[in-house]
């Protein structure tokens, strides 16, 4: 579980780490969106040069970005050779039953394979330079037209952050509960599948036991602390929209025209 | 079953970019049917050396020794489940291992692991709780239902039912009110009496260091320090300091006697020994006077 990269925060001072945290968020999300735009050679390269620049700009090490997409390979593998033996269209190199390997079917698995770790390294980028509760906050305040809508946006940026903060406790609490129980004999992972399902009561029940104390304990703090919900609360950290911010904007505005233009 | 380590290292995610060096170089013997405290400022290495001990962890290099099973860094987890059911560990707030649904069922959890029949595991789990001064009356009782202090003797007897060689404690009295605490202790010192089990105590308390333990081990920054005894340890109030550790009360309060010119042949660790010295200055003294 330590190998884990995913929802990493890495400390640092880069142009990325200083970006207002909305902004951020809103332009990986949009990211992704325009990643399904691309679908020639030219538009990916250009994808490619900008993810490469960010990273740059992050000042975090490329192995890192490499070892986030590494948990993943497998599912990409398996679509890639789902488009590779399944696709149908141009010049057909081999034929088997229902698998038939095209040019076109090869150049589709290449693109996909590129999607992936495109929106695999720019999501790894977003977690790695900003907090979870930057990115609770700033999901709070890119969610707030919804309220118009009755959306309790309040309640589930709340949620959120207390879910976010609450990840690396549990995650040292399994590993104590674990290994407590291994101390007790338990093999966990070994065996057949209905041993293997057996071993994790020994871990789940304390683990829920836990999160419920937990959660009465946390509550009857926030009340004594004077919580009442989300009316009329003042805000401690400030999200502050800067320059660079704007110069990002434009910048995937520039790219995005680009993409149109360059695609076919 | 005594304990061997030879230069021991353990490095916390190595390889990768977050890895974190916890031990550096650890070689210790731990004797058969001995007390052995472990003490240390909070993030040097205590923890990581305990889980050492019954495979939970195995070294980035060197080897140790756990009664008579040799682990290396190539050790395989299989091998390591023999050594389990000779190593008892029972882990800070053990209450939290707590899931079956009555007591007596967690408490015969893990020797029904370890290959007892349900009803020789049950027996067992009805003399551990007797041994740990858990009432009759609370056995069919869902552990939950329990008060804290009622669950922590559960989980700890949870372990001896193992019937361990070596009882591992990582701070067991941690959030116990005094009378708690007493009780705990006193229980152990009965198991490493009676049963001659060998007991690795990790603690803050250095009163319980100096009443129970005959062996110390200090660690500091994932290196040990010291291995002696509490005598030899505490025996320098300035180096304990230099290393941010405390005195026990007595030992604190003759060293503050000593200070005044009470001449203590070694300073007492424990009330009786403090109380004994006393004594005997006190005779001297009178003997002095009458002749």
């Amino acid at each position: 579980m330590d190998k884990m990269l995913l929802g990493r925060y890495i400390n640092g001072d880069s142009l990325i780490h200083r970006m207002d945290p909305r902004g951020k968020l809103f332009l990986s999300f949009y990211f992704i969106v325009i990643v399904f735009l691309c679908n020639n050679w030219e538009t990916y390269v250009l994808m490619t040069a900008m993810v490469m620049l960010f990273v740059k700009l992050s000042d975090i090490s490329l192995g890192f970005f490499i070892k986030g997409v590494r948990p993943l390979i497998w599912l990409i593998l398996f679509t890639v050779l789902l488009q590779i033996f399944f696709s149908s269209g141009g010049h057909v190199y081999w034929h088997w039953g229902p698998f038939t390997v095209t040019d076109s079917g090869m150049i589709n698995g290449v693109f996909v394979f590129c999607r992936f770790v495109l929106i695999i390294f720019m999501s790894t980028l977003l977690t790695l330079t900003t907090t979870p509760i930057e990115i609770s906050d700033g999901l709070e305040s890119l969610l707030k037209p919804l309220t118009k809508i009755k959306v309790p946006v309040y309640e589930i940026a709340l949620m959120l952050s207390i879910a976010l903060r609450f990840v690396p406790t549990l995650m040292d609490e399994t590993t104590k509960i674990m290994n407590a129980q291994r101390a007790r004999g338990v093999n966990f992972g070994e065996g057949n599948l209905i041993k293997q399902i057996k071993s994790v009561i020994p871990l789940l029940i304390p683990l829920f036991v836990s999160s419920f104390n937990r959660a009465e304990d946390l509550a009857t703090a926030m009340e004594a602390r004077g919580y009442h919900g989300g009316e009329g609360r003042t805000k401690y950290r400030k999200q502050e929209w800067k320059r660079n911010d704007t110069i990002a904007v434009i910048l995937f505005v520039v790219l995005t025209i680009a993409l149109v233009v360059l695609r076919k | 079953m005594s304990i061997h380590i030879e230069k021991l290292n353990y490095v916390y995610q190595s390889g990768t970019p977050f890895s974190h060096r916890a031990l550096t170089d650890v070689s210790l013997d731990i004797a058969d049917g001995s007390y052995t405290a472990i003490i240390g400022h909070t993030g040097s290495g205590k923890s990581t050396l305990l889980q050492h001990l019954n495979g939970l962890l195995k070294p980035t290099a060197g080897t140790l020794t756990v009664a008579g099973n040799k682990i290396t860094p190539e050790t395989k987890n299989k091998e390591l489940n023999e050594l389990r059911r000779h190593v008892g560990f029972v882990f800070q707030f053990p209450e939290a291992q707590l899931f079956e649904e009555t007591v007596l069922k967690d408490i015969a959890f893990a020797p029904k692991n370890f290959g007892k029949s349900d009803e020789e595991a049950e027996d067992l789990a009805a003399k551990m709780a007797e041994l740990v001064g858990l009432p009759a009356s609370v056995l069919q009782n869902s552990p939950f239902e329990l008060s804290g202090g009622q669950m922590r003797r559960v989980a700890i007897a949870g372990v001896l039912a193992m019937e361990p060689q070596i009882l591992v404690l990582d701070e067991p009295t941690a959030g116990l009110d005094p009378k708690g605490r007493l009780e705990m202790m006193e229980m152990f010192e009965r198991l490493h009496q009676q049963q001659n089990l060998t007991i690795i105590l990790v603690t803050h308390q250095m009163n319980d260091v100096a009443n129970y333990a005959d062996h110390v081990l200090v660690m500091e920054e994932g290196r040990l320090i010291a291995d002696s005894t509490p005598q030899e340890v505490f025996s320098d109030p300035k180096w304990l300091k230099g290393h941010h550790l405390g005195l026990p009360q007595t030992t604190a309060f003759a060293a503050k006697l000593a200070d005044k010119g009470v001449p203590f042949k070694n300073l007492p660790l424990t009330e009786e020994q403090l109380a004994a010295q006393l004594a005997e200055l006190l005779a001297g003294k009178g003997d002095e006077q009458h002749g």
